[in-house]
């Protein structure tokens, strides 16, 4: 119990850390970071990373992972721009049908790793070729003039903040809670925590496992449309990387590989920390050559500071 | 409850800001008149940014950062590169967006993909001079573009390799599927290469920009069509790629390869007559040049006016295509004498 306390702990460090970034880099850039153009853009740039990690967050504290999320944000916004540019299809249908396309990927990534016994890795590794070889076949050299309609999903502006922004908070709002308050989403902490004890207490472990993939993947499916929507075209290299940024950044949050713990907030903290070193590298002029060196370090500081404190504790 | 939340759900939607009506079409230009920053005086700490994505990528280093950083040091001002350093074009975008608010003097943009569009409209929207670089990006509104026109490039190659195979026989293509100048090269070598009935066009396939991928596609393509003719590439890596697995299947010469750029790699296989044939960027002209525009539109250097940016004049080349540079075995001796100087 201590050491889930000390885990959970990291959201309150995470979020001291931050405040002391912000303060730092108020001082050294006073003209560039603290303004009102700059944090709107920051919150803009982190919102589809965030999206995303809510359901890596969801997957990591049942002790699971999914690196075909990166795809699958690729895949959606092309499925929606393809029916939608070349089939004149109404954007609602256009973007149901993008959504109903991630929701299968979750599902038959979900069923086979759940029902079928194929490990994580090895299936989503291998669901992440098969999405982004679709997501090339449909955005082709990336498909742009969309409807209006669908442009003003990603680009409206509503208190000086654009859409995705919004998206994120509610996402994160509404998971925060049914993950703190629904005894549905409390049962992957026990997954998580240990799986056959899981089973034994009567939880339906296999039918929760597919249930989060289709959730991880339906939130990748949601920003895969914002970003199509707010680029204003449907790119086949969508969510490169995505997967690993997103798994550090909940990492970064205090979920654990081996699972069992993790908060919401967490996922939204630890992609706003990297959300601002990225921001401080770009405002501090450095190279990107550096830029992959200091993320990596950040990483390995953070957790490694973290397992220290967790071993002193047991002491 | 649920008159709370439609009352707030009401409130958003009447709050919300819409974006702007841009109407689709294929100007690169905006339509109306373009409001910039000038300033007189030159000062060291003047910032001219350049924002690519795979900014470590050997070929914009060794060509388009360098000429970029020597500029800079000729010019006496400060000179940035900027982006991610995997191929990552929402990360290019991000990049765009957090610099805007800092209000460069110049903004050199690598026209990687046609999504980058609407973060240059904000750059220019925000009165910073833009030019777009390597490949031009539709719709975007930047002041001017300068570099090369990769369909004429793919026509060059096709025109070459009908004229190396006799004008028939099995031809494939491999670069990067998806990213627009690329595809426009492969349609270039494509139409090149339909007006010969007796070439069969097999395909174009991803070799990701990397140069095991590349031997792998080609060694695959060359067991599954031992009649195969000829391969044309259209990254940098492709071009070593290609050359390694036909070297490889002792195939050199029999298969006859086409490929763009001209790094040092690439030269000594045109001498050792594995690649046939290269179409060449001007690389360093891209950044060279493109930096002297945005220098020239931030001092007005040369005025049309008595004020160019209220009057809404761009006072430097809208479009400049530099052109492609052509070496085979009859020239290769000359580019390799110039890459043993650098």
């Amino acid at each position: 119990m201590q050491l889930k306390e000390r885990l959970q702990d990291r959201v309150f460090s995470l979020a001291a850390s931050i405040l002391i970034l912000c303060i730092i880099m108020t001082f050294i850039f006073p003209t560039q970071f603290p303004t009102v153009e700059n944090f709107s853009q920051l919150l803009l740039n982190l919102s589809i990373d965030t999206i995303v990690a809510v359901g890596m967050m969801i997957l990591l504290i049942s002790g699971m992972f999914d690196l075909s999320v990166g795809s699958i944000v690729a895949f959606s916004g092309g499925l929606a721009g393809y029916l939608m540019y070349y089939h004149d299809v109404n954007f609602i249908i256009a973007i149901l049908a993008g959504l109903s396309g991630s929701l299968l990927i979750g599902f038959v990534n979900g069923w086979l790793i759940a029902i079928a016994g194929i490990n994580p890795m090895i299936q989503t590794l291998a669901m992440m070729g098969i999405v982004r070889g679709l997501a090339l076949m449909l955005s082709g050299a990336g498909i742009q003039n969309f409807p209006y309609n669908f442009i003003y999903i990603g680009q409206s502006k509503l208190f000086g903040l654009q859409a995705p922004v919004w998206y994120m908070i509610f996402i994160v709002l509404l998971f925060s809670f049914l993950v703190n308050r629904t005894v549905f989403f409390r049962r992957y902490y026990f997954i998580g925590g240990n799986e056959r004890a899981a089973k034994l207490s009567g939880i339906q472990v296999e039918k929760m496992k597919i249930a989060a993939f289709v959730l991880s993947a339906s939130l990748a499916g949601i920003a895969g449309i914002l970003l199509s929507s707010r680029l204003g075209a449907a790119l086949a290299t969508s969510g490169r990387g995505l997967e690993l940024r997103v798994i550090t950044a909940v990492i970064l949050g205090g979920a654990s590989l081996s699972g069992g713990f993790g908060k919401i907030f967490g996922a939204l903290l630890g992609a706003l920390f990297m959300a601002l070193i990225n921001n401080l590298l770009i405002i501090g002029r450095v190279s990107g050559y550096w830029q992959e060196i200091i993320l990596g370090l950040v990483l390995i500081v953070a957790v490694g500071l973290d397992q220290w404190l967790i071993r002193k504790m047991e002491k | 409850m649920h008159k709370y939340i439609l009352f707030v759900l009401s409130l958003f939607v009447l709050c919300c800001e819409p974006p702007p009506r841009y109407e689709s079409s294929d100007y690169t230009t905006s339509l109306t008149k373009d409001k910039f920053v000038t300033s007189n005086e030159v000062s060291p700490t003047e910032e001219y940014v350049m924002i690519t994505t795979a900014v470590n990528l050997p070929l914009y280093v060794s060509h388009d950062q360098k000429a970029f950083l020597q500029w800079g040091k000729k010019m006496g001002v400060r000179t940035s590169i900027l982006g991610p350093s995997e191929w990552d074009v929402p990360g290019q975008i991000a990049t765009i967006e957090q610099v805007i608010p800092g209000k460069p003097a110049g903004l050199l943009i690598n026209g990687t993909d046609p999504g980058i569009a609407s973060a240059i409209k904000k750059a220019v929207a925000a009165g910073i001079p833009t030019v777009v670089y390597d490949s031009e990006i539709p719709n975007s509104d930047r002041h001017s573009f300068i570099g090369s026109d990769w369909y004429e490039m793919g026509r060059l190659q096709g025109e070459r390799m009908a004229s190396l195979i006799g004008g028939k026989g099995k031809v494939a293509c491999m670069g990067i599927l998806g990213m627009e100048n690329m595809e426009a090269g492969f349609k270039g070598l494509q139409e090149a290469l339909k007006k010969f009935p007796s070439i069969e066009f097999i395909g174009k396939y991803d070799d990701k920009a990397n140069v095991e991928t590349a031997a792998r596609l080609t060694a695959d393509l060359l067991a599954a069509h031992p009649d195969l003719a000829g391969i044309a590439g259209f990254d940098s890596n492709s071009g070593p790629g290609m050359a390694l697995a036909v070297k490889e299947a002792n195939k050199k010469g029999k298969v006859k390869l086409t490929t763009v750029d001209a790094e040092p790699e690439h030269l000594q296989l045109v001498k050792e007559g594995v690649i046939s044939y290269l179409v060449g960027q001007k690389r360093e002209l891209f950044t060279w040049l493109g930096a002297q525009f945005l220098f020239d539109m931030r001092h007005n250097t040369l005025p049309l006016s008595a004020n160019d940016a209220r009057a809404g004049i761009v006072p430097i080349p809208r479009t400049v295509i530099t052109g492609s540079i052509e070496i085979d075995l009859s020239n290769v001796d000359i580019f390799l004498q110039n890459a043993g100087k650098k």
